[in-house]
């Protein structure tokens, strides 16, 4: 397994992962701004519901946080224990 | 002290994957994810220490209840029971009497999981290698993860248990025809069963799984931000960014704890409350 084909895998994943990360970021920061938006609105709308309004806003917020932290747990294995190297490792080796 | 300091500065990359590395007996193959070999010490050791200090701690203070003059750490509990009582009540009027101690003991234990995030990164690792050289073994291949939950096991550990909770109140409430028919007929009618079960089987297994990578994932980027910000202090002159980006991060991310385990409990609840519908209220 020489130096170029570790190169061309490291590259490609680093090149993916950047894209990965920018799509949660965005969708992790555009859903927060809905969130908010709405949050504000019923605050304006009824300032006596703001202690509960707080509570769910929050409670949604981390909940829709989900799929960007999910996204980010991939990204990082791909980062830290990089699957296509084992796999690439295992095809070369046998071939 | 000095030495790993020095090696933070000269290799980021080592530092960074050293802190994340287990103590685990055996090692993990390499690009895999599930191994059941290897078997993880030091979230096993901090899981149960805190389980353990909780535990005595519910026992203390419940044995010296007094419902005239509360003491500190008696408030402090009541304050907890009584809100992990009223989200049950707003949620879940019909639970039985198992669903409240479930409730309080994953948020207190997930919670207290998490706020081992908040001491100081070196701090543990230093101390457990600084006892393992006593020992003879050499400290830069000693591994000491603090935080239980940074760790997929526990968190799926965590989810599984409640997957399995939510299998026996369904068919505790429904019975095992009911609980058939839920994944027969719903959410079309008669004549699309194969797609009603894929679309049930799918809605059942996103429960646990989103549950445990969800906490996974914040936890895991949360140690990740800390190990980052600490290899800011490269030079004398970044150490002041250093202490106020860690100040930012650290009071930020004690609302992300909370909040992770408040929405694991109450995620709880809603499952089991939606589990314990009878077959005709679905």
């Amino acid at each position: 397994m020489d130096a170029s084909v570790v190169a061309q895998i490291m590259s490609s994943t680093a090149i993916g992962v950047g894209i990965i990360l920018a799509a949660a970021g965005l969708g992790s920061a555009l859903g927060w701004g809905l969130i908010c938006s709405k949050f504000i609105e019923g605050i304006a709308r009824q300032p006596e519901m703001r202690a509960q309004l707080t509570g769910q806003m929050l409670f949604t917020g981390g909940l829709m946080e989900a799929f960007p932290m999910i996204v980010l747990g991939i990204s990082m294995w791909f980062i830290f224990a990089n699957p296509f190297i084992g796999a690439a490792k295992a095809a070369l080796g046998a071939g | 002290m000095s030495e790993s300091n020095a090696t933070a500065i000269s290799d980021p990359v080592g530092y960074i994957n050293h802190h994340l590395t287990n103590m685990s007996s055996g090692t993990l193959g390499e690009g895999s994810v599930i191994d059941f070999s290897v078997f993880h010490i030091d979230v096993f050791l901090v899981s149960l220490l805190l389980a353990l200090g909780l535990g005595y701690l519910g026992w203390k203070v419940g044995k010296s209840l007094d419902a005239d003059k509360p003491t500190g750490a008696q408030n402090v509990l009541e304050m907890l029971v009584e809100f992990v009582n009223q989200q049950i009540k707003d949620i879940f009027p019909t639970a039985d009497k198992w669903v409240g101690p479930l409730a309080l003991t994953i948020f207190s234990w997930v919670f207290l999981m998490n706020a081992m995030d908040l001491l100081p990164v070196d701090l543990v690792p230093s101390l457990v290698g600084g006892i393992a050289s006593l020992f003879g073994a050499d400290p830069h291949h000693v591994y000491f993860k603090v935080v239980p939950t940074t760790n997929l096991d526990t968190t799926f550990a965590l989810a599984l248990l409640v997957f399995g909770l939510i299998v026996f109140y369904n068919i505790k409430h429904k019975g095992v025809w009911g609980y058939t028919k839920m994944f027969l007929f719903h959410p079309f009618g008669k004549f699309l069963i194969p797609v009603n079960i894929i679309m049930t089987l799918i809605e059942e297994i996103a429960k646990p799984v989103s549950l445990g990578l969800r906490l996974f994932g914040n936890m895991f980027a949360g140690e990740l931000l800390f190990l980052l910000i600490a290899l800011l202090a490269f030079s004398v002159w970044t150490m002041p960014a250093q202490i106020a980006l860690g100040t930012l991060w650290a009071i930020f991310h004690i609302l992300v704890i909370t909040l992770q385990a408040f929405i694991f409990m109450l995620l709880t609840i809603v499952y089991l409350g939606l589990a314990s519908q009878s077959a005709d209220e679905h």
